[in-house]
C-alpha cells in the first residue's frame, strides 16, 4: 500500500508539465517556472543539508560554492563554448576544490567562530564576483548562456530547450542528489557523519578522524551546489552577483531548518513550501510579504524543530491508533 | 616490555602543573587503578595517553610505539579503548549503533568506497551486528538495542559506553570512573564486568574514587596528588600508606 502511493507520488511529480497545462493552461509556463525553481532549490537544499544537520557544521558559505559552480559553467559555456556536460562537470569540480582547499583552515575554526568564518567566506565570493570585472563581467553579467544539449562526443545528441524538457532535467539531477544524500546519510558513512555530529571527543575514541569526515561532507556538499549553479545558469540564461548573496543562505536555512534538519523528507518538503509558498501568495500581492512572515514564526513557534516533526509525530500518532 | 608505559609526564595549564614528572607502567594482562583526590591529574594523565592532550615533557609507549603526540582517532586504532567521566553517547544514534559506530573504523576504513556497499563490507556489518548484539546482552541492554542512547537511564548509557568501549576488543581498556554515580547494584554489575574482562587477559586501567571497588578488583594501585605520584604498591599496603593517608585525610 505504501509503496503503491509512493509510486503514486513519483508518478505524479513526473508527470507534472501534463497536469499543470491540464489544470492551468494560461498559467502553464509561470507554474513550470515556479516548480523548476523549487526542484533545484531541492536539491540545493539537500547538498546544504549534508554539511549543517550531518556533520552539524553551520556553514554559511553555501552561495560561495553555488557561485564559483555557477560562474564556472557560465563563462566555459560562452567563452569557451563547452559542451553542457563538460561545464556541469568542470562547475562540480570547481566548487569541490575551492571548498576542500578553504575547508582545511576553516574547520580549524569550531561552532559559532566557524560560522561567522564561513559567512566571511560568503562575503568575499560575493565581493569578488561583482569587483573581477574582467572574468564575471561584475553587475553587467555573464548573458547569453545557451540552453543545455545533453550528448557526449561523436553521440546523438538532445538539447534541452522546452519547459518541460527543463523541467525534467532538473528533476533528473534532483534524484541523483537524492541518490546520493542517502548513501551518505546511512550505513556505515552515515554513522559516521552522526558520531561526528552528535559528540566529537567520542568519535575520536571510536576511531573516527572528525576533521575528515566534516571536511568531506563540506566538499561534496559544495561540489553538489556548484553543480545546482550550473544547471541553475543553464536554465536563467545570464548570471549576475545578486545570485550568489547571503539572501541565499537565508533561503536555505528557512528551508533546512523549518523543513527538517537532517531529513530527507524535511528538507523537501520545505523545499517545495518555502520556494512555491511566496509564489502562491502572489495570489495577495500586497499581504505576500506578511502572510509569508506569519507563517515562518507559525511554524517556529508550533514547531522549533521542523515540519518533519510534525509529520513524524502525525504519522506516529495514526500507526498508534 | 610493559604494554603501556608513561615516563617524566608533564602536563601545565596556565602556570598549574596538573601531571608533574609521572612514570607509570602497565603490563600486559594487569589490572590498575589510578586513585587521588579530585584535581589530583588523573583523567588529565589519561587524556595525554589518548591524544586528546599533549604532554608538555615525556612520553607515552604504548607496545614500545611513541603516542605523545598521535590524534585520539590513531590511538584508538592501535587498540586503546576508553571511556570518559561524563557518560558518554551518541545520543541520537540507537544503542545498537553505538556499538556498531566502535568497531567499523577498525574494520575497514575506505571513507568513499562505503558508498558502493559491497558483499565484503556487508558481511562485515553482518559481523559487527552480531558481535553488538552480544555485548549488548552481556551489559543487559538487549531490549534496548533499537532505543535512542539518548532515551536511556544514567547508568543505561554507562553501561552502553562500557560496552562501546569493548567493540573493537581493544588491548588495553582506560576506564575513567566506572562506578561513579551509579546505584549500588549496577556498582556491583560493573565490577563483575571489570573483573571478566581481567581473567580474559584484558589490560585494563582504572581511573576510580570509589575504594571498596578499587581494593577489590586491582592487583595494584598507583597514587596521585597534586599531579605527583606518591604511592604505588598493592591494595593492602597502600591502605597503610602514610603518605595516601595524608593526601586524603589530612594531617
Amino acid at each position: 500500500m505504501r509503496r503503491a502511493s509512493a509510486l503514486a507520488f513519483v508518478v505524479m511529480v513526473v508527470a507534472a508539465p501534463w497536469l499543470v497545462a491540464a489544470a492551468v493552461p494560461r498559467q502553464q509556463r509561470y507554474v513550470l517556472h515556479v516548480l523548476i525553481f523549487t526542484v533545484l532549490f531541492a536539491a540545493l537544499a539537500l547538498s546544504y543539508d549534508l554539511v549543517v544537520g550531518h556533520v552539524g557544521s553551520l556553514s554559511l558559505a553555501h552561495p560561495a560554492f553555488f557561485g564559483v559552480g555557477a560562474y564556472a559553467a557560465a563563462i566555459l559555456a560562452t567563452r569557451a563554448r563547452w559542451p553542457f556536460l563538460a561545464d556541469l562537470l568542470a562547475a562540480v569540480l570547481a566548487a569541490a576544490v575551492v571548498a576542500a582547499l578553504v575547508g582545511v583552515p576553516l574547520f580549524r575554526l569550531t561552532e559559532h567562530a566557524f560560522a561567522v568564518g564561513t559567512l566571511g567566506l560568503a562575503l568575499v565570493a560575493s565581493i569578488v564576483a561583482n569587483n573581477w570585472v574582467e572574468v564575471t563581467r561584475g553587475p553587467l553579467c555573464i548573458t547569453g548562456i545557451p540552453k543545455p544539449v545533453l550528448g557526449l562526443p561523436g553521440g546523438p545528441t538532445l538539447a534541452v530547450t522546452t519547459l518541460p524538457g527543463y523541467y525534467w532535467l532538473a528533476l533528473a539531477a534532483l534524484a541523483a542528489v537524492v541518490l546520493l544524500y542517502r548513501r551518505l546519510t546511512t550505513f556505515r558513512l552515515g554513522r559516521a557523519f552522526h558520531a561526528v555530529r552528535d559528540n566529537e571527543p567520542l568519535a575520536g575514541a571510536a576511531g573516527i578522524d572528525p576533521l575528515k569526515y566534516r571536511l568531506l561532507a563540506f566538499t561534496i556538499g559544495a561540489a553538489l551546489a556548484g553543480g545546482v549553479g550550473a544547471l541553475y545558469v543553464h536554465y536563467l540564461s545570464v548570471m549576475c552577483p545578486e545570485e550568489m548573496t547571503v539572501a541565499l543562505t537565508v533561503n536555505l536555512l528557512v528551508i533546512v531548518f523549518l523543513g527538517g534538519v537532517g531529513s530527507l523528507r524535511g528538507v523537501l518538503v520545505g523545499a517545495v513550501l518555502f520556494t512555491a509558498l511566496p509564489e502562491v501568495l502572489r495570489l495577495a500581492p500586497t499581504w505576500r510579504l506578511v502572510i509569508y512572515g506569519g507563517l515562518l514564526l507559525l511554524v517556529v513557534v508550533r514547531s522549533p524543530e521542523g515540519i518533519e516533526s510534525l509529520l513524524r509525530r502525525a504519522s506516529g500518532a495514526r500507526a498508534g491508533r | 616490555m610493559a604494554l603501556l608505559e608513561v615516563r617524566g609526564l608533564v602536563k601545565r595549564f596556565l602556570g598549574v602543573t596538573a601531571v608533574d614528572q609521572v612514570d607509570l607502567a602497565v603490563e600486559p594482562g594487569e589490572l590498575v587503578s589510578l586513585i587521588g583526590p579530585n584535581g589530583s591529574g588523573k583523567t588529565t594523565l589519561f587524556n595525554c595517553v589518548t591524544g586528546y592532550l599533549a604532554a608538555d615533557h615525556g612520553r607515552v609507549l604504548f607496545r614500545g610505539r611513541d603516542l605523545t603526540h598521535v590524534a585520539p582517532h590513531r590511538v584508538a586504532r592501535l587498540g586503546v579503548a576508553r571511556t570518559f567521566q561524563q557518560v558518554s553517547v551518541f545520543p541520537r544514534l540507537s544503542a545498537l549503533e553505538n556499538l556498531l559506530v566502535f568497531l567499523q573504523q577498525h574494520q575497514e576504513e575506505h571513507t568513499l568506497a562505503r558508498l558502493i556497499r559491497t558483499p565484503r563490507l556487508r558481511r562485515l556489518e553482518v559481523e559487527a551486528v552480531e558481535r553488538a548484539r552480544r555485548l549488548l546482552d552481556l551489559v543487559g541492554l538487549t531490549d534496548k538495542a533499537d532505543a535512542a542512547a539518548g532515551s536511556l537511564s544514567y547508568g543505561q548509557r554507562k553501561l552502553l559506553a562500557f560496552a562501546a568501549a569493548l567493540m573493537p576488543d581493544p588491548d588495553l581498556l582506560l576506564l575513567d570512573e566506572p562506578a561513579a554515580a551509579v546505584n549500588p547494584t549496577m556498582i556491583n554489575q560493573m565490577k563483575s564486568h571489570i573483573l571478566a574482562l581481567h581473567r580474559q587477559g584484558k589490560t585494563v586501567l582504572l581511573v576510580e574514587h570509589n575504594m571498596e571497588v578499587v581494593m577489590d578488583i586491582s592487583q595494584r594501585v598507583v597514587v596521585l596528588d597534586h599531579g605527583q605520584k606518591i604511592a604505588e604498591g598493592s591494595p593492602d599496603a597502600i591502605r597503610r600508606d602514610a603518605r595516601v593517608i595524608e593526601a586524603y585525610f589530612g594531617r
